[in-house]
């Protein structure tokens, strides 16, 4: 009998949790169904974390699991827009009608559901973004023409850090939408997640020991996030996610990393999300989300 | 002699796509190399290093393009940026600031070199006098700036070490310098 991975009406970073609790409720190797049938909508996060959880399947030699679509034809043609079903059928026996449609260069989607798994990659969304993502970044996030670069940069060091550290590859997509429940304002997500060994995995042999008996998946998080450590011993590494911090606190934007049990959060006023939470839900590999807000002067 | 090294060029080789933008460290690693052989086989007393057909430069990229080439210089020639834009450039100083390094930037407007980076108020003004009023030896520098001697070289020999002048037949120079103002 499958095990039933319930997909959350709603799934964005928060309802992430349901998914990752409900997807390590047993081996990974279980023969598993994931039920999207209720979902009503997915914010990139969400669309790059079932794919992540798709891959991980794959790559413990589990058995190929089985996703039932959205029943709603809206959300199904919106998830099919982003690009999502056409990945996800490499990971998964997809049921239920899959629209064909072609991604809409006018949609709130500034970047479809894609795959990084090597430099090129990583050239690759840079310059996809950097050619569709103008419009929306300046007109309806009031985000200065110039500093769409830097909204570019933080995408090519989120998708770096699979290509660095990961160990595998992994999924990024940048979707625009109004953040009504806790901003009220139109925002800009970037989701970026891995099924890779983790960051306290990439930093156990060079950190574990300065952390000692604290050392977990939250002790990680905090080297690389907030002490800017990296695996390598080059003093130049560990900028990449100190240059996202520094484009975030111009913009007044949003980090969170998960990985693993923990997640991480650097969080804007806007924002109740707590800085660390530890003892989650065990995941694969990391997941990244950056939230950049319409500037106040915009309305949004 | 002043040689030009195009990075646009130089990029496209490295990734053999259409890209322009300077991004990850192995196409950063590759774009450093390049330049590096190009200063060995080439030496001269000056090199233009060009970014204005270049697209983003993101931490990582401008990590290992410029701090490891000022890092690790492979001959004496003197390396100065050029064609940067504004956010360009506040990756490159990112990563300056990160190694305490310093940097020359070609200012398209005045068509001299500016300082960019971790510099000691001392370094900037022997550089600013070098600047405005040309060539010295170390006493000429520090009667011009009213400072003791040993301030002066001390400044002087470490603007050399950085790569931010050099030693000429006149004395210390800085690269670019306009014509020194009459005294």
């Amino acid at each position: 009998m499958s095990r039933v991975v319930e997909v959350p009406a709603s799934f964005d970073d928060r309802s992430f949790e349901q998914f990752a609790a409900s997807f390590s409720a047993g081996p990974v190797t279980d023969r598993m169904v994931f039920d999207a049938r209720p979902a009503q909508w997915a914010s990139p996060f969400g669309l790059v974390g079932m794919l992540t959880a798709g891959q991980a399947i794959k790559e413990a030699g589990g058995a190929r699991p089985d996703f039932t679509v959205p029943a709603a034809d809206e959300v199904r043609r919106y998830w099919a827009r982003t690009g999502f079903f056409q990945h996800a059928a490499e990971f998964f026996d997809l049921h239920g009608k899959v629209p064909r449609l072609k991604p809409d260069e006018q949609s709130d989607v500034l970047l479809d559901v894609t795959p990084v798994r090597a430099s090129e990659d990583v050239h690759a969304v840079v310059g996809k973004l950097q050619a569709g993502a103008a419009r929306i970044l300046t007109h309806e996030l009031g985000i200065d023409a110039k500093a769409t670069m830097g909204f570019a940069m933080a995408l090519s060091e989120a998708c770096q850090n699979i290509v660095e550290h990961a160990g595998t590859g992994g999924w990024v997509a940048v979707h625009a939408y109004t953040f009504r429940r806790r901003l009220g304002r139109r925002v800009v997500v970037i989701a970026v997640s891995d099924a890779g060994v983790g960051f306290r995995r990439s930093l156990e042999v060079t950190q574990a020991r300065r952390f000692g008996d604290r050392w977990g998946d939250g002790a990680a998080l905090e080297a690389a996030v907030i002490q800017n450590v990296s695996r390598f011993r080059d003093p130049g590494r560990g900028q990449g996610i100190a240059g996202i911090k520094r484009y975030l606190g111009r913009w007044n934007g949003k980090l969170s990393i998960r990985s693993g049990t923990a997640r991480i959060a650097i969080v804007p006023e806007w924002d109740d999300d707590v800085p660390m939470t530890e003892h989650l839900a065990p995941f694969p590999g990391a997941q990244l989300q950056i939230v950049i807000p319409a500037q106040e002067s915009t309305g949004g | 002699m002043t040689q030009t090294i195009r990075v646009d060029q130089l990029l496209r080789e490295a990734v053999q796509g259409p890209y322009c933008d300077l991004v990850t460290r192995s196409t950063g690693r590759a774009v450093r190399t390049s330049i590096q052989q190009r200063l060995a086989s080439r030496p001269g007393s000056l090199a233009l290093i060009d970014f204005s057909e270049v697209g983003l430069v993101d931490f990582s990229c401008a990590d290992e393009v410029i701090a490891k080439l000022l890092l690790d210089p492979p001959t004496e020639t003197i390396i100065v940026l050029q064609g940067l834009r504004e956010e360009q450039l506040e990756a490159i100083e990112h990563v300056l600031e990160h190694h305490a390094l310093a940097a020359l930037v070609h200012d398209a407007a005045s068509g001299a070199a500016r300082m960019v980076g971790r510099v000691s108020p001392d370094l900037r003004t022997a550089f600013f006098t070098l600047q405005r009023t040309g060539p010295a030896s170390v006493q000429a520098l520090a009667d011009r700036i009213g400072w003791a001697a040993d301030r002066a070289e001390a400044a002087l020999l470490a603007l050399v070490r950085l790569r931010l002048a050099r030693t000429g037949s006149e004395g210390f120079v800085v690269p670019l310098a306009p014509e020194p103002l009459s005294p």
